[in-house]
């Protein structure tokens, strides 16, 4: 009988304590992968998200989109951009605070998107506004608007209905005279969070409820580049280094430094943890059944077993209670995930499509070689332990005992 | 995420402002709006006005207590005037802002006032983001509040203690770290329950043989019961002192990390209470269910090798 | 000469001074020897059956197994010997609860790297010689205490070791189990292997053809049947 195979043997003799360690292990090495996942989740789905509609370059007069002052010449600042040779394509984006009316009379918060693209002469390039049509269709002119699921739910509005809103164009203390425009479409809002309502339209649109009022500044300026990002954000910053334009990658980097790299921080800490609190815990169960077993490990020793033998059958035991633990983990850790990343997911201002407990191979990767090392270093007390037996003192001593 | 605009603001500003008033007015500035629009140029001129700055600017910047800087809101740095240096303080750690240098400049209102008021605007026809208010008597915050909200439509008043809806985000990350504490819980539950299994039943044959001589099963569980909370109680105080260690290393670690005076950690009496008061009858429990299983058999196949 | 033991003694230090457990033995043991060692309690026959059996290093002296000093051997070396040369039969039985007799007796087999046959075969084989076929798919706890030894002493000669050594392999049984197990060891002997017991039952040591007196670590006098 192989090592294994022995290990195997001596875990089923006593089921119920081998069950414990084995779930145990499951519990901790879940916890385990679920802190993997989330050290670098956020920054995977932020770039997955940023990459998805096709826009390459971020341009604000802050350092973030939406943290920070207006580009205050925004409208000219597109055209600039958009006439650079290595630019395809520039979207406009206006935001505004707006309520909706209803007819129970509460009114409804909502972020009304106000886009409008440029394009270099002759790209053909159609614009490709910041949400995905899910019923209906997109906002045509000005007295037009796409509004999101939720608003949709909430004031009881479909395609071809009309909404009356009054928006807050230049600050929070105006009170202009409600707007009434029609609902084309129902989108999604990629960048939007699950608790913000959001309402989509043209430029004009936006101008139009404002009552003109609004300018030419602007929020953000979404570029597409003809091909590199790199190059085409530094011709964006030469030709205007008042602003500050950004690549997808750039943004994502900014993001891991401000406040997403807390997580990144407290899943390496809960890492740190989780395997010290597992080694710690299957060294204890090891060197218990070690324990219990010296008049057995002696007499094998005795018997013939080399020092080698014996340790690798504390060493095997060790590998198939991480081992069979560290499989159920898998399924118990992505079960889990998707729970903690709804608990996160309810953090104000996190885009609906962003989680933050992200699949990746190299999590798992690393997840199965600390899942080794938990195995390996949890048997090192016990198998020193065997190693070191004095056969013919313990024998004795089991004849006294 | 935006940042705190309704933060309780620097209490030191009152004598610094020289004023005898009861209530202490404090500026608290868009922290983007000023560090954006800052710049800072070592300058020597006559007695400007005082300044006070974070000692994070002071270390990036290079300036010291004394220093002449001029401040424009203009990038381009049209309308600059300058302020000196009275003074670097550490700036309240806001949570809210980890990960962001507060590189942020506090001046008197009416400095400020003149610096960003546009060109022909008005004076008086400023607005500011918010007014913090210390009250003589602090629980009189919600009255105080009721009567401003009364006398001012369009102004706003809230006690201090119910500007928790800017703390959503800790609400959540209370949740995730709940949720995290439970798994944790559940974990050491199990583990707990596997290691008492294994020690009761290296006591098998004591027990065994006082079956044998007549102690009844109560009388052994009461026996096993009383010493799973010692074990417990004991292993409760060691997770706590090692906890209180823990905290010390974690907030260090972070506090260097983020350059912040921000605590991240901290062991209250009701985190200790709540600890121990699962820690203990979950030790206790886990030793007695781990003996009833031995118990139910008989004194003679306990001590049967 | 399977074992020569020239002046061999162990002393184990202890807080309250050293202790002369074995004193300046010497020993031979040829093939088919049948040696009883008796003596009261700690008077060191155990622990001279563990130098025996080379468990154990002696302090000084020296102990030749098969022609070669045991105290040079490396562990591994030791531990080879014991397994191909030696058995080892405890008063506490040891055999393996969680293995059935077939495979408590398969152990040694395995580790000596012998093929799955020629394990099955030998297992078998002992199995019959010790007359428990039939319960060579119980468990420990499913056997009676003279069943287990006669299980132990199967696997003791599992790789047919020129030496047997038995540590008051009747200590735990009745009179008629312990009667069963003499015989059975005197057919051990008889088979071919060198026996050494240490016991206290007289009746046991009466079937030895040597038995030695240990007082006080030494051996105080030799009776030759």
């Amino acid at each position: 009988m192989n090592a294994l195979g022995f290990a195997w043997r001596s875990l089923v003799r006593q089921p119920a304590r081998a069950a414990l360690g084995i779930l145990g292990v499951a519990a901790v090495g879940a916890l385990l992968f679920d802190m993997l996942l989330l050290s670098q989740g956020l920054i995977t789905s932020m770039r997955d998200l940023l990459d998805r509609y096709g826009w390459d370059i971020r341009v604000v007069a802050g350092e973030l989109p939406r943290q920070g002052p207006r580009i205050r010449d925004g409208v000219t600042a597109s055209e600039t951009i958009a006439m650079l040779p290595s630019v395809s394509g520039v979207l406009l984006v206006r935001v505004a605070d707006a309520k909706i009316d209803r007819p129970s009379g509460t009114a409804l918060n909502a972020s009304f998107q106000g886009v409008d693209v440029r394009t270099s002469a002759g790209t053909g390039v159609a614009r490709r506004p910041p949400w995905t049509i899910l019923r209906g269709r997109d906002a045509a002119g000005p007295g037009e608007v796409v509004i999101s699921e939720s608003i949709a739910s909430q004031a009881h509005l479909a395609p071809g209905a009309s909404l009356m809103l009054r928006p807050s164009c230049v600050s929070e203390h105006e009170a202009l005279p409600p707007t009434t425009m029609r609902v084309s479409g129902i989108a999604e809002f990629p960048f939007a969070s699950e608790t913000e309502d959001t309402i989509g339209g043209s430029f004009a649109a936006l101008r139009n409820a404002c009552s003109g009022n609004v300018g030419d500044e602007v929020d953000v300026l979404l570029v597409t580049s003809r091909s590199d990002a790199d190059v085409t954000a530094a011709a964006i910053r030469a030709a205007r280094p008042d602003l500050n334009a950004m690549t997808n990658d750039d943004v994502v980097g900014r993001l891991q430094q401000t406040g997403f790299s807390y997580f990144r921080q407290i899943s390496t800490v809960l890492t740190a943890v989780t395997v010290s609190f597992a080694v710690l815990l299957i060294t204890v169960l090891l060197t218990v059944s070690v324990n219990q077993r010296l008049g057995e490990i002696a007499a094998l020793r005795a018997l013939g077993f080399s020092r080698m033998r014996v340790v690798k059958d504390v060493l095997s035991e060790s590998a198939l209670i991480v081992g069979i633990g560290g499989l159920l983990s898998l399924p118990l850790g992505l079960l889990l995930a998707t729970g903690l990343d709804d608990i996160l997911k309810g953090m104000p201002g996190i885009p609906a499509e962003l989680h933050f407990f992200v699949f990746e191979r190299g999590a798992l990767a690393i997840h199965l070689s600390l899942l080794l090392a938990t195995a390996l270093i949890a048997a090192l007390y016990p198998m020193r332990i065997v190693s070191s037996l004095p056969i013919a003192a313990t024998l004795r001593d089991e004849v006294i005992g | 995420m935006k940042g705190f605009t309704g933060f309780k603001g620097f209490r030191g500003f009152r004598g610094f402002a020289g004023s005898g008033l009861f209530v202490a007015l404090v500026l608290v500035l868009s922290v983007e709006a000023s560090t954006q629009s800052v710049r800072l140029k070592p300058d020597t001129t006559s007695t400007p006005p005082d300044i006070l700055i974070t000692r994070q600017l002071a270390e990036s910047e290079h300036l010291s207590v004394g220093s002449v800087v001029t401040i424009a809101i203009d990038p381009a740095g049209d309308r600059a005037r300058e302020f000196r240096i009275a003074g670097i303080y550490e700036p309240t750690p806001n949570p809210s802002r980890l990960g962001v240098v507060p590189r942020e400049v506090r001046l008197h209102l009416p400095d400020l006032l003149d610096l960003t008021r546009p060109t022909g605007g008005v004076p008086g026809t400023e607005y500011v983001s918010s007014i913090n208010v210390a009250l003589t008597d602090p629980n009189d915050a919600a009255a105080f509040a009721n009567d401003v909200n009364a006398r001012m439509p369009g102004v706003v008043a809230l006690p201090s203690s119910q500007a928790a809806g800017s703390a959503g985000p800790f609400r959540v990350l209370e949740r995730f770290h709940l949720a995290i504490a439970v798994v944790t819980i559940i974990a050491a539950t199990v583990f707990l329950l596997a290691l008492t299994i294994m020690l009761v039943d290296e006591r098998r044959q004591t027990v065994g043989v006082l079956r044998l001589i007549g102690l009844p099963v109560r009388r052994i569980l009461i026996q096993i019961f009383i010493e799973g909370v010692i074990v417990a109680a004991a292993g409760a105080a060691f997770g706590l002192l090692l906890a209180v260690a823990s905290e010390r290393l974690i907030n260090g670690f972070f506090q260097w990390k983020y350059d912040t005076a921000l605590v991240f950690v901290r062991i209250t009496r009701d985190v200790a209470v709540t600890c121990t008061s699962i820690a203990v009858p979950l030790g206790a429990a886990a030793t007695v269910v781990a003996s009833w299983a031995l118990l139910r058999r008989s004194g003679l196949r306990l001590v049967r090798r | 000469m399977i074992v020569d033991a020239q002046n061999v003694s162990r002393v184990f230090a202890m807080p309250a001074g050293p202790v002369v457990a074995v004193r300046d033995v010497t020993l031979q043991i040829n093939q088919r020897d049948h040696i009883a060692i008796r003596g009261p309690s700690g008077c060191g026959k155990s622990t001279l059956l563990h130098m025996l059996g080379c468990v154990d290093a002696p302090t000084t002296g020296t102990l030749l197994f098969g022609g070669e000093n045991v105290s040079r051997l490396s562990d591994a070396k030791r531990s080879r010997l014991r397994l191909r040369q030696i058995g080892f039969v405890f008063q506490r039985f040891f055999l393996l609860p969680m293995l059935t007799a077939r495979e408590n007796v398969e152990l040694p087999l395995s580790e000596a790297g012998a093929g799955k046959s020629e394990r099955q075969k030998r297992t078998s084989e002992l199995l019959a010689y010790v007359g428990l076929s039939a319960r060579a798919d119980h468990r420990p706890s499913q056997l009676s205490g003279g069943e287990m030894q006669r299980v132990a002493i199967a696997r003791a000669l599992a790789n047919q070791p020129q030496l047997l050594l038995a540590d008051e392999p009747t200590g735990e049984l009745d009179v008629a189990t312990g009667q069963q197990i003499a015989e059975l060891l005197d057919r051990v002997n008889a088979d071919g292997t060198a026996l050494v017991i240490v016991t206290h039952d007289q009746e046991l040591a009466g079937r030895a053809r040597r038995v030695l007196m240990m007082r006080d670590g030494t051996i105080e006098h030799e009776v030759t049947t």
